[in-house]
């Protein structure tokens, strides 16, 4: 069985759980924890990565700098790792400075159709000598064929993998394993994935992606993450283990490092709530559940209905203004409740 | 040679540099008194990247799209085609862009040439990616090693551009009998290479340059041969005017070197001879490939040889590139 390689992004994705409000010394707590588990790459800061931080998406009571300090202080022997998504971060302002601090890798993110954005940081991470991945985010949005192009287009610009995120939990394992194998096949790269829970999927679809070839993987504590949450890392690792893949990680330890983010960094362990069901079926970005909830109750809408509308609109991450308008129109009787229209 | 008009196109990028090199050398020293037009899409910068050669009197610029070419000085006698940016990126970013410089250009250069009374030979610079995908085990490439491509791939786009360059020249010569052969052209090193070129030996020098640690990724087993830009130079300038019209001929080195032992060889030259990384990615071993150009064609017919061995080509660079970084403005 081959070594894979676990990334864990509890302390990136898990803020979106808590409207990107982990403290530093949460983040202090984990970040020794993981690594006492050895977990090889543990990602932290605002759920929308570097320089995310902002009152329309949500802001962060500590800086990236601050946050990234912590974290190196608490990571002995665990990769240091950033989500970077080139709308939000540049390269002087925030990126040069991450690496400063002392980040290891880098994952540079676009969304799945929009590989081009990411070139210059790619290539600026390199240049620093640090190691840098490609994230394609919303993967369900494209079929197999196009995402191979984008991937081969993060390749080409020095990507040294390709990770395929699920964002909206919608895949099934076929879907999975249809993209990574195209993937594999097509680059001479390593290929992760990156998955949701919505539709309870994010254990079985880590494993389809393993045995589609893929040789990286995330997983979070307790699958602490956007809206349903990711693949639950502790469980992914017995489940790997059990399987005969080699991760490197302390069973006890994984399971330790759980039980504490589940006491010391989670109002409450993430569940496959109703509308995280209906925002996968409806592809529509894990992270958007708060919202769209807080806006279906100001303009007194089903949420499940502004899921459905949002996915018919193809509405992806940094989009969050138009929940308010889909909320509005539904309200209006601008458009129809998906109820009316299935 | 003495006292033509050689125009280069595509004149400003590596291999347009070593020419001009070449062409100054055989004017300084020899008495060739060749006259050289350089053209590119961006002439500006290559004042500041050359200075010494832009600004000879016997070194003319024009600033033009290869592919918006209507006719061309009616003096020229020798073309090097070699208008075509070999960057992947470029490839995958700007397909149609690529597709057009490298197909329209040529078919714009090859009408307008057609048209030239003057005219003695065509070199046009192809790539050793011609051939396709190949087995490891198949060894060095001849000429006829060509194997199937998807030609609806992305991922093929730079070859099949070549592909149907050659094509075009193919068709030129049979039916207008335009004098033109190609050079099928593999790995370079050397002066005037960007360090943040995508592959392997630029990003091994960068790493090295800037203190290391040269990242490997993989195991290093991946094989490749380097070419001097000098011995580049020359072998295009002995094709152009030895070689068989109609012909093709591959220009590299045949001697194969591991990525490994690559990157030992760039860690001796630089200065506190910088670590190793190797498998950079501690997961499944990642596929390790050949890429070799066997030259006996070009040995026999031309008699062509590499004179530049490959620690010399990588001292050369190491010593070229790291006077460059400590005076960044003339990069």
């Amino acid at each position: 069985m081959p070594r894979i390689l676990i990334s864990d992004p509890t302390l990136r994705d898990g803020n979106h759980a808590v409207q990107h409000k982990l403290s530093l010394s949460q983040i202090a707590a984990y970040a020794a924890a993981a690594d006492a588990a050895l977990v090889p790459i543990v990602e932290v800061g605002h759920g929308n990565g570097l320089a995310a931080s902002s009152l329309q998406i949500g802001e962060a009571p500590a800086t990236d700098r601050e946050m990234l300090t912590v974290a190196r202080e608490n990571l002995k022997r665990s990769k240091l790792c950033i989500h970077v998504m080139p709308g939000f971060a540049t390269i002087p302002r925030d990126l040069k400075p991450a690496i400063d601090i002392g980040v290891d890798v880098v994952r540079v993110a676009s969304h799945c159709s929009e590989a081009d954005i990411t070139q210059r940081h790619i290539a600026y991470v390199r240049e620093r000598g640090k190691q840098v991945f490609g994230v394609l985010m919303m993967t369900h949005m494209l079929t197999k064929e196009r995402l191979t192009e984008e991937a081969l287009k993060m390749e080409s610009y020095g990507a040294e993998a390709i990770i395929l995120m699920d964002s909206a939990g919608a895949f099934l394992p076929g879907d999975v394993a249809e993209r990574v194998t195209a993937l594999v096949a097509a680059l001479g790269i390593p290929v992760g994935f990156h998955a949701h829970n919505n539709l309870g999927m994010a254990i079985a679809n880590s494993i389809t992606a393993l045995q589609s070839g893929a040789t990286i993987v995330d997983g979070t504590a307790r699958g602490f993450g956007a809206g349903a949450g990711n693949a639950q890392l502790e469980v992914l690792v017995a489940v790997m283990h059990k399987l005969g893949y080699e991760t490197g990680i302390d069973l006890y330890k994984i399971l330790d490092a759980a039980d504490l983010a589940e006491r010391e960094i989670m109002p409450s362990v993430p569940t496959i709530s109703s509308v995280s069901i209906v925002s996968g079926l409806a592809g529509v970005f894990s992270g958007f559940v708060k919202h769209v909830n807080r806006v279906s109750s100001q303009f007194n809408v089903d949420p499940r209905d502004v899921f459905f509308e949002l996915g018919r609109r193809r509405i992806v991450a940094g989009q969050e203004d138009l929940i308010i308008e889909v909320a509005n129109a539904l309200a209006s009787g601008a458009a129809l409740p998906a109820g009316e229209v299935h | 040679m003495r006292g033509s008009s050689i125009l280069i196109t595509g004149g400003t990028g590596f291999v347009g540099s070593w020419l001009t090199e070449m062409i100054a050398f055989l004017n300084d020293r020899h008495g060739y008194g060749i006259k050289v037009t350089l053209l590119s899409r961006r002439v500006s910068t290559f004042g500041e990247r050359a200075p010494h050669l832009a600004g000879r009197a016997d070194v003319k610029l024009v600033e033009n799209d290869v592919k918006n070419i209507a006719s061309l000085a009616p003096d020229t006698q020798w073309i090097i085609h070699a208008a075509a940016s070999p960057d992947r990126r470029t490839h995958f970013s700007n397909p149609v862009q690529t597709m057009e410089t490298i197909v329209s250009g040529t078919h714009s250069l090859l009408s307008a040439a057609s048209r030239l009374t003057p005219l003695e030979r065509i070199l046009c610079l192809s790539s050793g990616l011609v051939y396709g995908p190949q087995n490891w085990k198949d060894g060095a490439l001849s000429e006829k090693a060509f194997s199937g491509m998807d030609c609806g791939s992305p991922a093929n786009l730079y070859a099949e551009s070549k592909r149907a360059a050659e094509m075009l020249t193919a068709a030129y010569r049979s039916q207008f009998g335009v004098p033109v052969l190609n050079a099928r052209l593999f790995a370079f090193i050397g002066p005037y290479q960007l360090l943040d070129r995508p592959w392997a030996v630029n990003n091994f020098l960068s790493d090295a340059l800037r203190g290391g640690p040269i990242r490997v990724q993989g195991s290093g087993e991946t094989v490749r041969s380097y070419m001097y830009g000098s011995d580049l130079a020359d072998w295009l300038f002995r094709l152009l005017v030895s070689g068989r019209v109609g012909g093709a001929y591959n220009v590299g080195s045949p001697a194969g070197i591991s990525l490994r032992d690559l990157a030992v060889k760039i860690a001796d030259c630089c200065p506190g001879r910088p670590g190793i990384e190797l498998n950079t990615l501690p997961t499944a071993k990642l596929p390790s490939t050949q890429w070799l150009p066997d030259v006996t064609l070009a040995q026999t017919e031309c008699r062509l040889q590499v004179r530049t061995s490959l620690d010399e080509a990588i001292r050369r660079t190491v010593t070229w590139h790291a006077s460059r970084l400590r005076e960044p403005a003339t990069v």
